[in-house]
């Protein structure tokens, strides 16, 4: 196992290194100027040839790609041209509040999406299923950035009983989880939580039905096992795979906040890439997907790892 | 503990607590709400446009020159800053002698004096300055185009030189924010000495000194939190009496998104808010706050091809079109949030000129004009418009520009629109009307800010001004034209110059390169609780004249 | 986003033989579902109405009148109200399935051709050349899917076109993924070896005894794919890279009726509910068919 472990790791490096010239390929594609955050379209032509010099776009592809892979790998991922700042400080901030907000949104969709997909997997292909499932399946049906807006109308606009953006009343730096900044977090959370809820709904379901559909339930029940036992003994069959899928989310939300940070103003890393790409900020795009899909792959990693060690019968590649 | 000494004690904290829950409840804190997504720039020289001179230039730093924010009624024109009165030298229309203002301090107590002028202008235009700040000089050199060095006299007289005679330094000026040079060598020294490499340092330093700003202003930055919040508290011995703050802090916020903006107003997160949305603003008013507005230096043109072919080239026809435009009932249809133009500037301004075509509505004079020209309901003038769907001060382009195309078809002119990106767009403006990215336009509708001469009227009337050195997109321009601006830019007295400029705007409206179509007026919304505020006939707004209930 | 939660445990799903029966067995069961039934139906009116358009709607879906934005729905002219410009709201959403429905099922298409393609070769010819092509696709598989959309559309620019092409990008790894997984439990079944071992080459295997058993799980997942596909399309549109104004597309009516929410709450809902209903149809009948084809009941 501890071979397999190896291997899966080694794996990974080619891997992140696709990930990063990727990434790279991605943010050169673009068309436009990787200047317009500092230089105006009205500028002379020798400010900006001048410029260019300077933050080093004049060098070839390669040698920019391979000058910021090197920087990248020692934790130095440039200078945000549009804010001057290093873009490792200000990405490791942003996921941290992504963070934040993602675990929480997480906690609330596992909750949820587990009663719901437990109790129609229970009473599979009843009508109970069908109003569990399709509770679950409004999540995904729905665009959660929209709703997200409306509670936003809802709660803050006509009721004012929630704050409608920002991360706190001091901003995300003196983060405390009372209630003063909860509220802050409450609506943002929600309207991300609706798909891993909906996911983890339809996953536990599955697995409910399949669990309890297996020939040595039936078994167990014959034997005198109470509904508590059998209950139980789904749960412990079901956590890992349920487990693996919410870890999954998680990864999912943290990549994908960008919707709903920009709709609520959450200083994450979804909120800086809206601003790094309609900026043109190379340096500031490159960094944080490229962190973010770091964040991703090794999450994955921890995922299998994690599921094989709880369940040895799932064999992976 | 005896219960005697418990109870004065629980007093002693009661009182104390009181008193200071009461002294912070007297301090007052006016919330803004930024259309920008990020904090604009604190180091001196702002980014994301007006809105950063807006809130992180004007409030924290002076400039040698300023906008005078004071009036509502009367165009907004030049005063002096931390610069009491310029002259060019009669000798050498190049070298301007500036005298400076005595007793203004920097927010970290040093002295500002002529030193610290030429270290502002080393910032952007010495490259072999220490702290010379590439990052800064995209936005601050176009906008002083012709400056190129400054020189200490004596501690309060400064020479600035320019590449050649041109009258709108001072003006240009507005720009140049001065940042203390003490505070930012204090940085420099702090920063480890394990970095080596000078231009390294120096980023370094610009970067702290961005976290911890000092100016000159009627603000200093007590915290900023980067993304989130920048508050600024006043500043009670700012050199000018009249605009020492009335409001205790000032928090700035971005809010891109326009819902969340108004969301934060109607929720009371924040006292003001910039640009509401317009379907928004019934409820806000109903909801009891103020929306204020005011026209604005920013024009809303069509701007017109005067290259071989062209249907624009008929005098008539540019009247015509001009004419017909029923501004009035745009107006209503925006739901009041433009101003009707009469040309680039309004009557009022110094640089007005009193040119002899009358902008108005005038359908049946404009088709007059047409018949004349040759064109009638059965023989239109076929015209294409270049736009866009959206962008930074194109208000509704979409709406606004059908709204046009169905008022000149009264007119017989038969209106193509063609609308692209934005970006592109503003890219394509650059280009011109020959280059093939103007798909076949004979038009382009690109709105701009109307501030200086420069970027208000020469731009699009100077030979030299041509594509792709600048934005005469449609090639307009004689020698008649050259004549008015060089003059204008060799009038050296401030009257003078005013008045060159306004033969010059007069010229304009009666040659009308341009369709003048709307202004925009820049509305904000504000809580009722927000006392003093004066909108001026500008980009900008002074908080330091603001109070708070 | 939902994307490659699931693989189909292939065991319970597909019989040990190609059975003719099973597809009959599989519609049987699907009829007897009234969810399914009921979804397949309303989305088989959506299409219709965005086939149909231009003869079901009453109006012209770009014809803007700034004297009638905004009107409530019950106004004359405007049974479902007007929007920002003034255009009619019903004529606007029919005409809007179209845009949203090719946004939402092309990308999954084009995505479920070359994903099944890059999955079942990979999947069958194993060894070095699968580990080489599904490397490769776990690179891009590990971008969260929004995030890659996002970034391959900011980079190629907005429009229709571009909108496209990074959703099939990203919808192409976990197809791929699902059809090497599945495709590998396949090939090492006996009948397959014995295939192999009496002298068929890898094509005629694969159509023969592959396709027919594959293609059906990875068709079930790539259908989930499509409700994912439309909400993450008109996400584009509301961040400014999908379609463009003026089209007809719900994602990017949702994005410029976005203000209006203060004036006329409920029109500016409509194309909110239009994803809504279109979306969940799909997954409905997607999990119908899942059910259908699940042989252990």
């Amino acid at each position: 196992m501890f071979l397999t472990l190896v291997r899966r790791v080694v794996y990974t490096i080619p891997i992140l290194f696709g990930v990063s010239l990727v990434c790279f390929a991605l943010v050169h594609i673009a068309p436009g100027d990787p200047l317009s955050s500092v230089l105006p379209p009205d500028a002379s032509v020798d400010l900006q040839r001048m410029l260019r010099t300077i933050y080093g776009f004049d060098r070839s592809y390669p040698e920019q790609f391979g000058l910021w892979l090197w920087r990248a790998v020692q934790g130095d991922l440039g200078t945000s041209i549009a804010s001057g700042r290093p873009v490792t400080l200000e990405v490791m901030k942003a996921v941290a509040n992504t963070l934040r907000l993602a675990v929480v949104a997480t906690a609330i969709g596992f909750f949820f999406g587990s009663l719901f997909g437990f109790v129609a997997g229970y009473f599979r292909d009843s009508l109970v299923d069908k109003a569990a499932s399709g509770l679950a399946v409004l999540g995904v049906s729905v665009p959660h950035y929209w709703l997200g807006m409306v509670l936003v109308i809802v709660f803050s606009s006509q009721l004012g009983w929630l704050p409608a953006t920002g991360a706190g009343p001091g901003g995300s730096d003196e983060w405390a989880w009372d209630w003063e900044h909860f509220s802050h977090m409450l609506l943002p959370a929600l309207t991300m939580s609706v798909i891993p809820m909906g996911i983890v709904a339809r996953t536990v379901r599955a697995l409910v039905a399949d669990i309890l559909s297996q020939d040595f339930v039936t078994g167990l029940r014959a034997k005198g096992l109470t509904e508590v036992g059998v209950f139980r003994h789904v749960v412990k069959n079901a956590a890992p795979t349920a487990l693996a899928v919410m870890g999954l989310q998680l990864g999912y939300l943290l990549g994908g906040s960008i919707l709903i940070e920009t709709v609520f103003s959450w200083p994450g890393t979804g909120f800086l890439l809206n601003s790094a790409i309609f900026q043109r900020d190379l340096p500031l795009l490159q960094g944080t997907i490229l962190v973010l899909a770091l964040f991703f792959v090794v999450l994955n990693l921890a995922v299998d790892v994690l599921q094989s060690a709880l369940d040895p019968r799932v064999q992976r590649s | 503990m005896t219960s005697r000494s418990l109870t004065a004690l629980c007093f002693g904290l009661a009182l104390g607590t009181s008193l200071t829950t009461a002294a912070l409840a007297q301090e007052k804190t006016l919330r803004v709400g930024m259309t920008a997504a990020d904090i604009p720039r604190t180091l001196g020289q702002p980014d994301q446009g007006f809105e950063g001179n807006r809130f992180t230039g004007i409030p924290i730093y002076d400039s040698l020159t300023q906008w005078d924010l004071s009036k509502e009624k009367e165009p907004s024109i030049l005063i002096p800053g931390v610069a009491t009165e310029w002259k060019v030298s009669d000798a050498d229309k190049t070298k301007w002698v500036f005298k400076l203002r005595p007793g203004v301090k920097f927010h970290d107590g040093s002295d500002f004096n002529a030193d610290a002028v030429v270290w502002n202008v080393q910032k952007v235009l010495d490259k072999s300055a220490p702290h010379f700040d590439p990052s800064q000089v995209g936005v601050t050199a176009s906008r002083m185009p012709t400056l190129r060095s400054a020189r200490k006299i004596d501690d309060s007289t400064v020479e600035l030189t320019t590449s050649e005679p041109d009258s709108f330094l001072p003006i240009n000026l507005t720009n140049l924010f001065m940042a203390s040079p003490a505070h930012w060598n204090a940085k420099l020294q702090a920063v480890p000495a394990s970095v080596t490499d000078a231009a390294e340092r120096a980023k370094q330093a610009w970067a702290a000194f961005a976290a911890d700003p000092s100016g000159s202003g009627p603000f200093r930055v007590t915290r900023f939190v980067t993304r989130e919040r920048l508050e600024l508290a006043k500043n009670a011995t700012y050199w000018d009496e009249k605009r020492r703050p009335k409001v205790d802090r000032v928090v700035l916020l971005p809010l891109p998104e326009a819902n969340a903006r108004t969301a934060a107003l109607l929720g009371g997160q924040v006292d003001w808010i910039e640009a509401p949305s317009p379907d928004a603003i019934a409820q806000i008013k109903s909801r009891g706050f103020t929306i204020y507005q005011n026209a604005q230096p920013h024009v809303w043109p069509w701007q017109l091809s005067f290259v071989e072919g062209s249907p624009w080239l008929d005098k008539r026809v540019r009247h015509a079109a001009n004419l017909c435009v029923n501004r009035g009932e745009l107006k209503e249809l925006l739901a009041g949030q433009m101003a009707e133009p009469k040309g680039t500037v309004g009557p009022t301004h110094p640089w007005w000129g009193n040119p002899k075509f009358d902008i108005k509505y005038d359908p049946a004079a404009a088709k007059k004009l047409m018949q004349e020209a040759g064109f009638s309901a059965s023989k239109p003038l076929k015209v294409k418009v270049q736009t866009s769907a959206s962008g930074s001060g194109q208000m509704q382009p979409i709406p606004m520009n059908e709204f046009v195309q169905q008022n000149l078809k009264d007119c017989f002119f038969d209106v193509e629109l063609d609308v692209i990106e934005w970006n592109t767009l503003f890219t394509n403006w650059r280009q011109g009307a020959k280059d093939p990215s103007a798909r076949g336009s004979n038009a382009i509708n690109v709105s701009f800010a109307a501030m200086d001469p420069f970027f208000a009227m020469v731009r699009f009337t100077w030979t030299k001004a041509f594509p792709p050195v600048s934005n005469n997109w449609g090639y307009f321009g004689n020698d008649e034209f050259d004549k008015l601006i060089a003059d204008a830019r060799n009038t050296f007295d401030d009257k003078g110059r005013d008045a060159a400029l306004a033969k010059l705007h007069a010229r304009i409206v009666e040659e009308a390169p341009f369709v003048w179509i709307a202004h925009d007026v820049g509305p904000r919304a504000m809580s009722p609780k927000v006392k003093g505020v004066v909108q001026p006939q500008s980009w900008f707004i002074d908080i330091a004249t603001m109070s708070l209930d | 986003m939902a994307v490659g939660a699931e693989v189909p445990a292939l065991d319970a799903t597909v019989p040990t033989t190609p059975v003719a029966g099973y597809w009959t067995s599989v519609w049987r069961r699907l009829r007897r579902d009234p969810v399914a039934i009921a979804a397949a139906l309303v989305l088989i009116a959506i299409v219709l109405m965005a086939i149909f358009a231009p003869y079901v709607a009453p109006a012209d879906p770009y014809r803007s009148s700034m004297l009638r934005r905004l009107r409530p729905m019950g106004t004359p002219g405007f049974p479902l109200g007007s929007d920002e410009l003034g255009r009619d709201m019903l004529t606007r959403l029919i005409y809007g399935a179209r845009l949203s429905l090719f946004m939402g099922v092309t990308p999954v298409v084009l995505a479920f051709g070359i994903g099944s393609a890059i999955g079942i070769f990979a999947g069958y010819l194993g060894g070095r050349i699968n580990t080489l092509v599904m490397r490769t696709i776990d690179v891009f598989y590990a971008f969260p899917s929004v995030l890659l959309a996002v970034a391959l559309s900011g980079a190629l620019g907005a429009g229709l076109g571009n909108a496209m092409l990074s959703l099939t990008i990203v919808f192409i790894p976990p197809i791929a993924r699902v059809a090497e997984a599945v495709t590998t439990q396949m090939r090492s079944r006996d009948f397959v070896e014995a295939a192999r071992a009496s002298g068929a080459g890898a094509l005629t295997i694969i159509r023969v005894h592959i396709l027919g058993n594959v293609l059906g799980p990875i068709f079930v997942y790539a259908t989930s794919l499509i409700s994912v596909s439309m909400i993450l399309a008109s996400g584009l549109s509301f961040l400014g890279l999908g379609t463009r104004p003026p089209d007809p597309e719900w994602g990017l009516m949702l994005n410029t009726l976005r203000t209006a929410i203060y004036v006329q709450p409920w029109v500016a809902a409509l194309p909110g509910l239009m994803i809504f209903i279109t979306s969940i149809s799909f997954n409905m009948l997607s999990d119908g068919l899942r059910s259908a084809m699940d042989v252990k009941q």
